[in-house]
């Protein structure tokens, strides 16, 4: 019976359920099963006076593929959503990258209090896009980062084997020079004797 | 039918709009751990005892019948922890692996499932029952020996690595706290435990960090200065009721080769250069079994001992290890902290007022640094207001030492009660895990997944509320006991329960926070 009611209860709270795995600023992905929408990757955040929730469909685009970015803007003072503009742009989001070589994605208007931002990015790589509105006055500026295909596996792996064999080679060298030295220290004692 | 609607409303707990978790520590249950709180201080200040006899008794388990011949072989001979260790390697293999080309869907995936869910909690769970033994299958210490000596079990010649000494301002636990500050903040801040590729780099990371300290210093200095997840567990280990010991003190007396400190041509010496006749603590002994392998008289077994023991007369006091316990103790309840929702909604106000944004990692680390600044100087402020009251006679930096040690069981219980409802709750998908490690093909977790999850926890959750408050009442009167112990030491039975006040309400504050912290619905990570 309780158990019963128990899930009765969960049942009835199932939309929020689904917003319960999000942790502020991180990435999280989900599934609706009874929809039709492939699995996506979101991000809740807020800047300033404004609540941001970004959502990237696919949830891992791929190279060459088409994929959509959907942002809502609301205020945290009283949850009305932002009906301005906003202008997406996007760049390499490696550490030497610099922020003067970003591309535009679009400048888009609300549909239904949605910014909808579609994206072809042909590379595969770690790419930064860049959310930028102006409300009351005040610039917005939001980064999310945007992983276009697989991370790659092998780069982490080679470094570590190859940081590996460096330093099992190196004090091996180290250590041989260091006891050839000492033999023959020891063979010149040994001969002065 | 009125207390099953209760009890089903307490279990989908909404403190946040937005936020459904899963339940905290009933009132019931509350009230009990407050209850049993008062009694162990009504009987401490009512009838102040020194705390001594029979705590360092020490009992070897290889007499017991039947198990005693199984632990007398495990402890002589090589190859059943030379077998766990190669099975521990393979799983650590088999995350890197997972990590690096199975999904990113962290529910899905090997890495974080077995890397958060199953190894980060249950590794302080075998504390409680194993001492250190998890040092002793450690995966990176294993791989990193084996790369750097280029062999399975048998001592390699020294002449592998430069056997430097490690500095002496190295010589002490501050990179292993600095460590630790830093996997809380990859942990938590990050979200490192939400991405397998982020897990299985940290993990290949320490194993460079491994063995870089075993080609650079002697013996093993990353286990006994550098390691984390080491330090912590050689702590908590104080409170264990096991360790490994000599079975006979007086053959370790007349002993005059020291095979353990010095080791066999065949068996490596004692990587922390403990000596087994005059061990008193287990802090840096990692149960590797060099010394039980080594000796020439098979006088080093496993030994059970009363719980906290340790804790309470034979921990050394030092500086650089109190700190570490005041790490632990505040770090362990910011875990708890961060997974509340309300949490959220605190980060959501300081980020608005220092203008964060994207993964609000500055106002993440802002409260970090708060979370541990807090109770920290909290307990500076009681150490000095002891040291006060017992005339300065001690030097305050011993007194210092000395009272950072009752502190452990708190940081303890709540590790665990904590950890027990990561395991209970997150392990459900574990064996799907194991059956896909890489999560080929595997979907996000549904809604009705997810709702199965919280129905069917692994273990009944009026069981695991029982757990949680026994551990939470345990850890205070264990740090009671402790705190009674190491004053009357300092002061005597008497003076001390006057000298205890200070302490004694530094120890129920932080009880009475971390059982607010198991009360409140928990967010998980998974």
């Amino acid at each position: 019976m309780r158990r019963t009611i128990r899930a009765m209860l969960l049942l009835s709270l199932l939309p929020a359920l689904a917003s319960a795995h999000h942790v502020l600023g991180r990435p999280s992905y989900s599934l609706n099963e009874d929809s039709n929408t492939p699995p996506s990757m979101q991000v809740e955040t807020q800047i300033g006076k404004y609540f941001v929730t970004y959502m990237v469909f696919p949830a891992f685009p791929q190279p060459g593929k088409p994929g959509r970015i959907n942002l809502y803007v609301k205020r945290l003072r009283d949850d009305h959503p932002f009906l301005g503009k906003v202008r997406f742009t996007i760049r390499d989001d490696s550490w030497l990258a610099s922020d003067d070589a970003r591309e535009e994605l679009g400048v888009q208007e609300p549909v239904d209090n949605v910014f909808r931002q579609g994206f072809v990015i042909s590379e595969p790589g770690d790419y930064l896009v860049i959310a930028e509105f102006e409300a009351e006055g005040e610039p917005y500026r939001i980064d999310f980062p945007l992983r276009i295909g697989n991370p790659s596996s092998m780069g982490p792996l080679g470094i570590t084997l190859g940081v590996i064999i460096v330093l099992l080679i190196a004090v091996n060298l180290l250590q041989r020079r260091r006891l050839a030295r000492l033999k023959t220290s020891e063979y010149h004692a040994r001969e002065e004797a | 039918m009125a207390l099953g609607v209760g009890e089903a409303l307490q279990s989908v707990i909404c403190l946040a709009p937005g936020y459904v978790a899963h339940p905290g520590l009933p009132v019931g249950w509350v009230e009990l751990v407050l209850a049993g709180m008062v009694l162990t201080m009504i009987r401490v200040l009512w009838r102040p005892e020194s705390v001594t006899a029979g705590a360092g008794r020490f009992h070897t388990l290889v007499d017991l019948p039947g198990i005693g011949t199984w632990l007398r072989r495990l402890a002589r001979h090589h190859h059943v922890l030379l077998a766990l260790r190669m099975m521990t390697v393979a799983v650590f293999l088999l995350v890197i692996y997972a990590g690096l080309f199975g999904t990113p869907l962290p529910e899905r995936n090997f890495a974080t499932v077995v890397t958060w869910s199953l190894w980060w909690t249950g590794v302080i769970l075998s504390v409680a029952f194993v001492g250190s033994a998890w040092c002793a299958i450690c995966p990176w210490d294993a791989l990193a020996t084996w790369l750097v000596r280029r062999r399975l079990w048998r001592r390699a010649p020294e002449h592998v690595s430069l056997n430097l000494r490690v500095p002496r301002w190295l010589r002490t636990v501050w990179p292993a706290w600095w460590m630790f500050v830093g996997l809380t903040w990859l942990e938590l801040g990050l979200g490192i435990t939400t991405s397998p590729h982020l897990t299985a780099i940290l993990a290949l990371v320490i194993l460079v960090l491994t063995l870089v300290s075993q080609l650079l210093f002697e013996r093993k200095a990353f286990c006994r200065h550098f390691c984390s997840v080491g330090r912590t567990i050689g702590l908590y280990q104080q409170l264990s009721p096991l360790a490994l010991r000599p079975i006979d003190p007086e053959a370790c007396a007349r002993c005059t080769t020291l095979e353990c400190y010095h080791g066999t041509a065949d068996i490596e010496p004692c990587p922390t250069h403990l000596v087994m006749g005059r061990l008193r603590e287990n802090t840096f002994c990692t149960s590797c079994g060099a010394c039980s392998q080594s000796c020439p008289q098979a006088n080093v077994a496993w030994s059970s001992r009363p719980l906290g023991s340790e804790a309470m007369l034979d921990a050394r006091p030092r500086w650089d290890l109190a700190w570490f316990v005041l790490a632990l103790v505040s770090l362990t309840s910011f875990h708890g902290l961060t997974m509340l929702p309300v949490w959220e909604d605190w980060a959501r106000q300081v980020a608005q007022v220092i203008g964060d944004s994207g993964q609000l990692l500055w106002t993440f680390t802002l409260g970090m640094a708060a979370s541990m600044a807090v109770p920290m100087a909290l307990f500076v402020l009681v150490a000095w207001v002891t040291w006060q009251m017992d005339g300065r006679k001690l030097p305050f930096r011993r007194l210092f030492s000395v009272l950072a040690i009752p502190v452990l069981p708190l940081a303890f219980s709540y590790h665990l009660a904590h950890n027990l409802n990561h395991l209970v709750r997150e392990g459900r998908g574990a064996s799907a895990v194991l059956l896909n490690p890489l999560g080929k093909g595997a979907l996000p977790m549904s809604e009705a997944e997810m709702l199965q999850r919280q129905l069917h926890p692994l273990l009944d959750q009026d069981l695991l509320f029982a757990l949680q408050a026994g551990l939470l009442v345990f850890g205070f009167w264990l740090a009671v006991r402790i705190l009674q112990s190491r004053m009357s030491q300092i002061a005597g039975a008497g003076p001390a329960r006057s000298l205890m006040l200070p302490m004694l309400v530094f120890v129920a504050g932080m009880s009475l926070f971390n059982l607010w912290l198991l009360m409140q619905p928990m967010v998980m990570r998974m």
